[in-house]
């Protein structure tokens, strides 16, 4: 149970990864980008695809894909901004973004399943021992980068003054460029977070998971309930509902029920999760972790 | 209903035209009769058709179901799939365990579907957060969720599936072999969905849930009974989605978790509604036509091969479809039947002048001829208005029903 709890966790974190960009998008541009999944995934395969070449580490293909997906992220942005993509409209949109990436994630890397294996990554399936529970290396990696992912974009969102003009923005269009915030400039940086982000959490696919072009179907449901249960454009909300909801998973698996029932799960509590606090579950996180780094205020 | 009498009644709250069901009950009959081996002969065409045409027919009926909550009163479902899977379950159960004949176990479908679809909406059409995104969300949640269950209890399906043989189908010998038989009841479906979506859209229903679409909180001060109005919606669009599920099932023939509630029911039939205009009830009807022969004919055609390319027919097929939704979407949101009603008769023109331009110099494949005839006609409906109306504007033709809805209103 202890074990379910603590894999739980650490698969959470790549759940974190994945909707923090998601949730900076619709939170603060009121942008539903579903194919960020598509980013992802996309990613996922390039960092494949380039360690299977050169055979170098995969998270050494991040000083590659990070950029790209960066330019990537900015370039669909100001696609959005061009078109004034919002609300609705962007979820049917970026649809057809993701119908389309599929097709050409399928048609170029076929339907077969791809993965790395430990010859190309030889700490695969190294664990580390705690406490008598057996901690994949790759999987503890994930968890790590998804706190220090959070934590900073919290920071930025908070501390910097593109941060600031971001959330005056999210908070009211008009008055903010009244103030002085040049929304595009604000929104394209957004989106090349996002996409950053997205490069990112495909690193990390490409090592944990096994590459299919249609595993971002699968992910769509588990991420969107934890971008709901986390609270929209909230990053740190985020992080903790991916952590939620891999532990409920895990231990739904571990449970009598067995693994089949944890999207059951996974989306009764989303259900209920929207039926009593729309705002999401983890709001109050926010206030939080304002109230303990207050400190450091400039 | 102070008059008391039905016909009364139906004048009251609903305004349609006597041509239209006259010419719902005439297609209808000539589509029955469309399979029979002299109209076969005296037409030349192949058994593909029939096939071709069934599935026409089932997309159709999905689609026009799904419209009637969400094209109607702007409730964007991403779980019609659930209500789809439920009736398909349903039928297959009755057939394989009870040994119910197929055509009886459609109503149970329906009625299943729609008692649950009825549940749903109970429960989140009284929250009034959750509209727009939130509500499509919460419905692809559902979909999930009736989809694992169905998965893990044994009761239902436990995961191994239901195998409907044709045998056990017990169809009335007049309906003829299976492919003419699952026609027949295709069209009795489609039409039906069709009718009813048009009922709803000529009816004070449909008034009142456009009303909601433009704004609810308005349409309640107004006195539009929302709540009761979004649950009429929602139980007849669940209905039909279950009846079209349960119809579905002879064809699937294995029937599983995986094949019936995968998000590809949903995705497709939005992409449909979305594409011939969801704000009229000949929209999916069109939307549905037109992805299902791009679907069919792309998928049989050997893919393409060219400036050292060799792509797929799948590829193609989704690229296209990709690129139609996001095009459809930035350009022309109100669907390709704003558009074809005010450019009918330049739309008729090519269209006829394609088919017999094919018919003479190319030949082929049928739905192939389908598709292009079809991909210049709305190549002709995305030219925008700025350009077209100089050159197009003299060709406008008023169909009757047009723009003026004299739908009676309550004196009270």
């Amino acid at each position: 149970m202890a074990q379910a709890i603590a894999s739980g966790i650490l698969t959470g974190g790549l759940y974190g990864i994945i909707a923090i960009g998601i949730t900076l998008n619709w939170g603060m541009m009121r942008v539903i980008n579903l194919a960020h999944f598509s980013f992802s995934f996309l990613a996922a395969y390039f960092t494949y695809q380039i360690t299977v070449d050169t055979g170098i580490d995969p998270f050494l293909t991040l000083f590659v894909t990070i950029p790209l997906f960066f330019i990537f992220g900015v370039a669909l942005q100001w696609f959005f901004e061009t078109f004034e993509i919002e609300d609705f409209m962007s979820l049917l949109v970026t649809f057809g973004m993701f119908l389309i990436f599929e097709s050409i994630m399928r048609e170029r890397w076929t339907a077969d399943f791809r993965t790395l294996s430990s010859t190309e990554v030889a700490y695969k399936t190294e664990a580390l021992r705690v406490l008598g529970l057996s901690l994949t290396v790759t999987r503890l990696a994930v968890f790590l980068v998804a706190i220090a992912i959070s934590l900073g974009i919290w920071i930025f969102l908070n501390r910097t003054y593109a941060g600031k003009a971001l959330r005056a923005i999210s908070q009211d269009r008009a008055i903010a460029s009244a103030y002085g915030v040049n929304h595009r400039q604000m929104a394209l940086l957004l989106g090349g977070i996002a996409g950053a982000s997205a490069a990112i959490a495909g690193a990390f696919i490409a090592v944990i998971f096994v590459l299919r072009p249609d595993g971002a179907t699968d992910l769509i449901g588990f991420i969107f309930a934890v971008v709901i249960l986390g609270g929209l454009g909230n990053t740190a909300g985020a992080f903790m509902a991916g952590i939620f909801i891999g532990v409920v998973q895990n231990v739904t698996g571990f449970t009598s029920l067995g693994p089949g029932f944890a999207p059951l799960i996974t989306f009764l509590v989303l259900i209920f999760g929207l039926l009593l606090r729309p705002e999401g579950l983890f709001t109050g996180i926010d206030t939080w972790l304002a109230k303990m780094l207050s400190g450091r205020q400039t | 209903m102070r008059n008391g009498t039905l016909a009364a009644f139906i004048t009251r709250n609903v305004s349609i035209r006597w041509y239209v069901p006259v010419a719902f009950v005439v297609l209808g009959v000539l589509l029955y009769f469309f399979p029979n081996d002299t109209v076969k002969d005296a037409l030349g065409y192949r058994g593909f058709l029939l096939s071709f045409l069934y599935f026409s027919f089932y997309w159709i009926a999905l689609a026009s179901s799904w419209n009637m909550l969400t094209g109607y009163a702007g409730y964007f479902s991403f779980g019609h799939g659930a209500f789809y899977g439920i009736g398909a379950f349903t039928a297959a159960i009755l057939i394989t365990r009870s040994g119910w004949p197929y055509l009886l176990t459609l109503p149970i479908a329906g009625l299943a579907a729609s008692l649950f679809g009825l549940f749903v909406g109970f429960v989140v059409f009284r929250m009034r957060q959750l509209r727009g995104e939130l509500f499509g969300l919460l419905t692809l949640a559902v979909s999930f969720v009736v989809a694992s269950i169905a998965a893990n209890s044994d009761a239902i399906d436990g995961g191994q599936g239901q195998n409907v043989r044709p045998s056990q189908l017990a169809t009335p010998e007049f309906l003829g072999s299976f492919s003419e038989m699952m026609f027949r009841v295709g069209v009795v479906v489609a039409l039906a969905t069709i009718f009813a979506s048009y009922l709803i859209y000529r009816s004070r229903l449909g008034r009142g849930l456009f009303a909601i679409q433009d704004d609810e909180m308005v349409a309640e001060g107004l006195g539009v009974p929302t709540f009761r109005y979004k649950m009429m919606a929602f139980g007849l669009s669940t209905f039909f989605a279950g009846v079209v599920g349960g119809m579905h099932v002879p064809q699937i023939g294995f029937v599983t978790v995986e094949s019936v509630f995968g998000l590809n029911v949903p995705l497709l039939v939005i992409l449909m509604s979305l594409l011939g205009g969801r704000r009229h009830w000949m929209g999916p009807v069109i939307g549905a036509f037109v992805i299902n022969t791009l679907d069919t004919a792309l998928q049989r055609s050997g893919g393409l091969d060219a400036f050292g390319l060799a792509l797929s027919g799948t590829f193609i097929n989704e690229l296209v479809i990709g690129l139609l939704l996001i095009v459809m979407i930035l350009f022309v949101p109100g669907g390709l039947y704003e558009r074809l009603e005010r450019r009918i008769i330049p739309a008729f023109v090519v269209g006829a002048l394609v088919a017999a331009l094919q018919g003479i110099f190319v030949g082929g494949r049928i739905t192939q001829q389908f598709m292009v005839i079809e991909l210049f006609v709305i190549a002709l409906l995305l030219i925008p208005e700025k350009y077209y109306a100089p050159i197009g504007g003299r060709f406008e033709l008023h169909l009757g029903e047009k723009h003026t809805r004299n739908i009676p209103v309550e004196t009270t």
